[in-house]
């Protein structure tokens, strides 16, 4: 169960986020969706306790695997060191690595040092750290940034999975076709305000509706 | 979990260059003053190294542990290991040991020093091992100080100029005390005179309960820090 509600956040009086509420119940995977600085990675680390809500809450069952907007690593330490040491600190047995790195498309990684990854197998070595120990929620910011075709349509496949297996999962995405094909119901944030929570259409309708939610003046 | 951190700490640290570059530094520089010193002194003395490896170990520990807690913010780590969450104290005294252990690696050569009195001359080992202690002792409350550092800022180069200049205020804490009414505290507080009762021979309860309980402090402000970096 992931929950916000009426989040608030400022920043040196610059409003981020405004009374944002949604949950996300187990077996569901859920889209935020927004234009860039809408408000969603902060809504995310609001969620995570990473940052303190001005107003409102935030309820999320832990463990929660967090896939944060941009990569973060130890450059000199193998990949599976990186898992290995991760997996420590989440209390979580050290078997579990090759199978998370498994499940994220990230198997073939597991010795390179990860200074010398490429954008897209970060990604995947970043999904696969929040899949360790298979916890009951996922907070993915971006998690598909970078990954290729067929790498996407893997990365929805096990998002579905996860949600199959019970997890609420939350994902941000920039990518409405991907928000139309994985989720079942899609949040549009726009200027740190919820303006939409309903069921994706089609790719295409998807696309007239965030535009419309969004303005078309806003994208350019 | 802490045994997980310095583990890790340990590895990224040796796979830069700083221990080396330290440990060179450390070295080359104590053996130049310290010869120096044993030609001027024509004695078999290891006294006299202690203060002079102690005041490098303030210029070089902060090189150490700089990076502890800065660049972790800086990249990111640090969030992805506070959303899991793990506590500050862990992490903070993992990150202490693993500098401690590296200072002690870099500065441990300095038993050649003993090595090369023994075929001097025939040397008091009781002042040796007090002055070890104490280099150790000091070595370890530095690092405390030099990860406080780090746990303030995001900035390594920061992190290394505040740990130097505190714990330079520390070494120079007795010059003038007697001139002021606060003497009796600073003198106390001067890492280099309680130092110096080491190099001495003596290992004096007191002295060893300072180091001990400026290192505790530190570490103790330090993981309040990364806590508080939580809700911001
Ligand atoms: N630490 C911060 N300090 C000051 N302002 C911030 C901070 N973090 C975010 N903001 C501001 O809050 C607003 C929302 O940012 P946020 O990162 O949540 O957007 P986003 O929806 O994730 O955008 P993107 O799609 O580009 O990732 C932006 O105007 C941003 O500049
Ligand atoms: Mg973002």
């Amino acid at each position: 169960m992931i929950e916000a509600v009426r989040l608030s956040r400022d920043f040196g009086g610059r409003e981020a986020v405004r009374e944002v509420s949604f949950s996300v119940a187990p077996g569901e995977v859920v889209a935020f969706l927004g234009p860039n600085g809408a408000g969603k990675t902060t809504t995310i680390r609001l969620l995570l306790g990473l940052l303190r809500p001005a107003a409102g809450r935030a309820d999320v069952t832990r463990p929660v695997g967090y896939v944060p907007e941009l990569f973060a690593g130890y450059d000199a330490l193998a990949v599976s060191s990186y898992l290995g040491f991760l997996a420590r600190m989440k209390r979580v047995p050290r078997a579990e690595v090759e199978p998370s790195l498994g499940a994220a498309g990230a198997a073939d990684l597991a010795g390179r040092p990860v200074g010398r990854l490429s954008k897209g197998q970060r990604q995947r070595v970043g999904l696969a750290q929040a899949l360790l120990g298979r916890p009951p929620s996922y907070v993915l910011d971006e998690p598909t940034q970078g990954l290729d075709p067929a790498q996407v349509v893997e990365a929805r496949t096990l998002l579905r999975s996860l949600a199959s297996d019970g997890a609420a999962v939350l994902i941000s995405t920039h990518l409405l076709a991907e928000a139309a094909a994985v989720a079942d119901r899609v949040v549009v944030i726009v200027r740190g305000r919820v303006v939409a929570e309903e069921r994706p259409g089609e790719a295409g309708d998807l696309e007239r509706r965030f535009l419309e939610l969004v303005g078309r003046g806003e994208l350019t | 979990m802490t045994r997980a951190v310095v583990g890790k700490e340990l590895r990224v640290l040796w796979a830069s260059p700083v221990p080396y570059v330290v440990g060179a530094l450390l070295q080359l520089v104590l053996g130049l003053l310290y010869v120096d010193q044993l030609a001027a002194r024509r004695q078999a003395l290891f006294q006299p190294a202690v203060p002079i490896a102690g005041f490098l170990l303030l210029a070089l520990t902060p090189l150490v542990c700089m990076r502890a807690v800065a660049e972790e913010a800086r990249s990111g780590t640090l969030e992805l290991l506070l959303a899991v969450p793990v506590a500050g104290r862990p992490l903070v005294v993992g990150k202490w040991l693993a500098a401690w252990i590296t200072v002690l690696v870099v500065l441990a050569p300095v038993v050649l020093f003993v090595l090369l009195l023994e075929w001097f001359g025939n040397p008091d080992l009781g002042p040796v091992l007090s002055g070890l202690v104490g280099l150790a002792l000091l070595a370890g409350a530095l690092a405390a100080l030099g990860v406080l550092a780090s746990s303030l800022t995001s900035t390594q180069p920061v992190a290394a100029m505040t740990a130097f200049f505190v714990s330079l205020l520390l070494w120079f804490a007795h010059v003038r005390a007697e001139a002021l009414s606060v003497g009796g505290v600073m003198d106390r507080l001067s890492i280099s005179e309680r130092l110096r009762g080491f190099a001495g021979g003596v290992v004096d309860t007191s002295d060893v309960a300072f180091f001990v309980l400026l290192a505790a402090a530190a570490l103790t402000l330090a993981a309040a820090a990364v806590d508080g970096r939580r809700l911001r």
